[in-house]
């Protein structure tokens, strides 16, 4: 969901919608709830604390005619986006590491092939590589839902998710 | 006058448009960080617009006249206190600025009836915001819209706000309305804005946008019997199987981004059941119940002392199974809702149980459908009970070329008032002992 104006100085935390990327730096948090499927991308340059979360929904924007409207939606062009605006902001690309979560499969219906959130996943991964971005760390696939939280600054990514009994379970990456 | 997805498209682009700088300016106004939130067209019954407004709070409205390139209204709709709430945090503001000591703020700090000095404040932010998404949709359009004087309108039903209205839609008439959601960050106020096409000029401007044959638009009349039959059946069969007396409390048919569908569920853990339709049309299905209405479903059904549901957070095999049986049934019932105002047959898939975050459970069919089309409809229904917890919210989101194709082969004429006969399929592999396909709605042996 986008927001519009912030407080200038204090952290802030955003919500990265589902098909939206953000790029931030320092101590501000970026979060994106309720991953099913989708894959949240997370890239960050250790050096200048920049770095940019995106919560992506489908693999493929080149075959895709609003990629450009909407690079966020895509998992290629989202890694392509966030990249160039966290080096616009004075981030340097060949220092960048990637973490990934999301990409679960909750249903197995006929129509969903071989899983949704496995083509998201497989999409993030390969683009990764095609760039030379290593992944550093990831929680991905399984059946359960996720909830991110980013922080620049150090590179967390806080994997939230909880088993069927409710309980809630925490993962730093 | 016909539409397709691809008018409806820039139509939902126009809103969400018009909803960002109308957020952007009531930031730039009032200092206080704001969102666009959910925009929705919705094709609704003038008598469902009418009862959106009779729920007892009292609401304020600016309203705008259109011409132009689109004729008809705009109106910035608050509840009363929060257009209050505005107002007072710019008057303070404008105190502040002008360093005059807090007179101002002291009186707007108590404020709870609108004299002459808020009501036109209140009037200049519902006209700010009624302009902003006005701009929106004349960027989008690349064209000029006029706009008459603000009207300050308050009360509490839809009467006072549609009255004066001309060619205000009557209560069976199908109109589309545009729907947008702003917030506040911290502070929860938040507004709602309508617009009223007139039919005529909403019918020029279809046909300048559409880019394929498309549907007539009396065709859509089509889209709500089958939401009004499903959505009938849905309760009947809840009802039936529960004991819990449920009725239709809010039946919609939205045309989204399909991104959005996720963020309309409620941010908290569900608990649902989904399934995969096959036929024309083609689709997904899911009913989402908050946690306490899924326990007193399974209290309901599950008969006490026999399930394992009540001491643990979770639910336990037969929790589950009461579910997911509740779920085919009402799945059954709905797509034969459906299917007889189609009249084909549609088939659904055995039903997956979800007890997760809510976004989580509609992603994955999102993505799915995701794959070939960027908007789709949405029939959007609520079923509750009076007295008790049993909050249902059913998503149905059809495949888009299926759903046109279906409905382009309907024959409004035909539409009849034949009954509707729920015929339950087998239930393989969903760990109940098959109980839900014997082919009797009484049936709850789990």
């Amino acid at each position: 969901m986008k927001t519009y104006g912030t407080e200038p100085g204090a952290p802030t935390s955003v919500q990265v919608g589902i098909s939206e990327l953000t790029v931030s730096d320092g101590d501000d948090t970026l979060k994106s709830y309720g991953l099913g499927s989708c894959v949240a991308i997370a890239l960050y340059d250790p050096e200048t604390e920049i770095g940019g979360l995106a919560h992506t929904m489908l693999p493929d924007g080149d075959e895709a005619e609003n990629s450009d409207r909407k690079p966020g939606k895509y998992a290629d062009t989202a890694i392509r986006a966030l990249l160039r605006r966290m080096v616009e902001r004075g981030a340097s690309y060949t220092t960048v590491e990637a973490k990934l979560a999301g990409g679960s499969d909750m249903f197995e219906f006929d129509s969903f092939g071989d899983g949704v959130g496995k083509r998201n996943i497989d999409a993030a991964k390969a683009e990764l590589e095609k760039l030379g971005v290593p992944l550093v760390a990831s929680d991905l696939g399984g059946d359960r839902g996720r909830t991110v939280e980013f922080t620049p600054e150090t590179g967390t990514l806080l994997v939230k998710s909880s088993d069927e009994n409710g309980n809630q379970g925490v993962t730093e990456l | 006058m016909k539409l397709d997805v691809n008018a409806l498209g820039t139509f939902y682009r126009m809103a969400r448009e018009g909803a960002g700088l109308a957020a952007g300016r009531l930031t730039h106004m009032t200092d206080v960080e704001t969102r666009a939130g959910v925009t929705k067209l919705n094709f609704m019954r003038g008598r469902e617009i009418r009862r959106d407004f009779e729920d007892s709070t009292s609401k304020v409205g600016v309203r705008v006249e259109l011409t132009g390139a689109i004729e008809g209204y705009s109106v910035i709709v608050f509840e009363r206190e929060n257009a209050l709430r505005i107002v007072e945090s710019l008057l303070e503001e404008s105190a502040t600025d002008t360093d005059t000591e807090s007179e101002l703020s002291g009186e707007a700090g108590e404020l709870d009836e609108f004299n002459e000095m808020t009501r036109s404040a209140a009037t200049e932010v519902g006209n700010i915001m009624n302009n902003g998404f006005i701009d929106g949709w004349a960027d989008v359009l690349e064209t000029v819209i006029d706009v008459s004087t603000p009207e300050f309108v308050e009360g509490r039903s839809a009467d006072t706000f549609f009255d004066e209205v001309e060619k205000a839609p009557a209560g069976d008439d199908l109109a589309l309305l545009f729907q947008s959601q702003i917030e506040t960050v911290e502070t929860q106020v938040g507004f709602s804005h309508y617009l009223f096409p007139e039919r005529e000029s909403m019918a020029a401007l279809l046909d300048r946008l559409r880019t394929s044959g498309g549907i007539e638009y009396d065709k859509l009349d089509g889209f709500d019997r089958m939401a009004e039959r499903g959505a009938e059946e849905v309760a009947k069969t809840a009802t039936t199987l529960t004991g819990i007396d449920t009725s239709v409390e809010i039946r919609r048919l939205n045309f989204v981004s399909l991104e959005t569908i996720p963020e309309q569920v409620p941010d908290e853990r569900l608990v649902g059941v989904a399934f995969e339709f096959d036929g024309v049309p083609s689709g997904y299905l899911l009913f989402l119940f908050d946690e306490e209405s899924a326990n007193e479903i399974v209290d309901a059904m599950v008969p006490t002392g026999a399930g394992d549901t009540e001491e643990t957070e979770g639910f336990g095999q037969m929790g589950q199974s009461a579910i997911q049986e509740l779920g085919n049934i009402m799945a059954s019932g709905f797509l034969d809702g459906w299917a007889n105002v189609l009249d084909t047959t549609i088939d659904h898939s055995t039903p997956e149980f979800i007890h997760d975050i809510g976004a989580a459970a509609v992603d994955p069919v999102v993505i799915q459908l995701g794959e070939d089309q960027e908007f789709a409809f949405v029939f959007d229904t609520v079923i509750v009970a009076a007295g008790r917890e049993f909050d249902c919210e059913v998503y149905a989101i059809p495949d888009e070329s299926d759903l046109e194709r279906a409905l382009n082969d309907l024959d409004v004429d035909r539409i009849e008032e034949e009954p509707t006969t729920a015929e339950f399929q087998n239930v393989t592999g969903t760990g109940t002992d098959g109980g839900a396909g014997t082919g009797t709605d009484t049936d709850t042996d789990t």
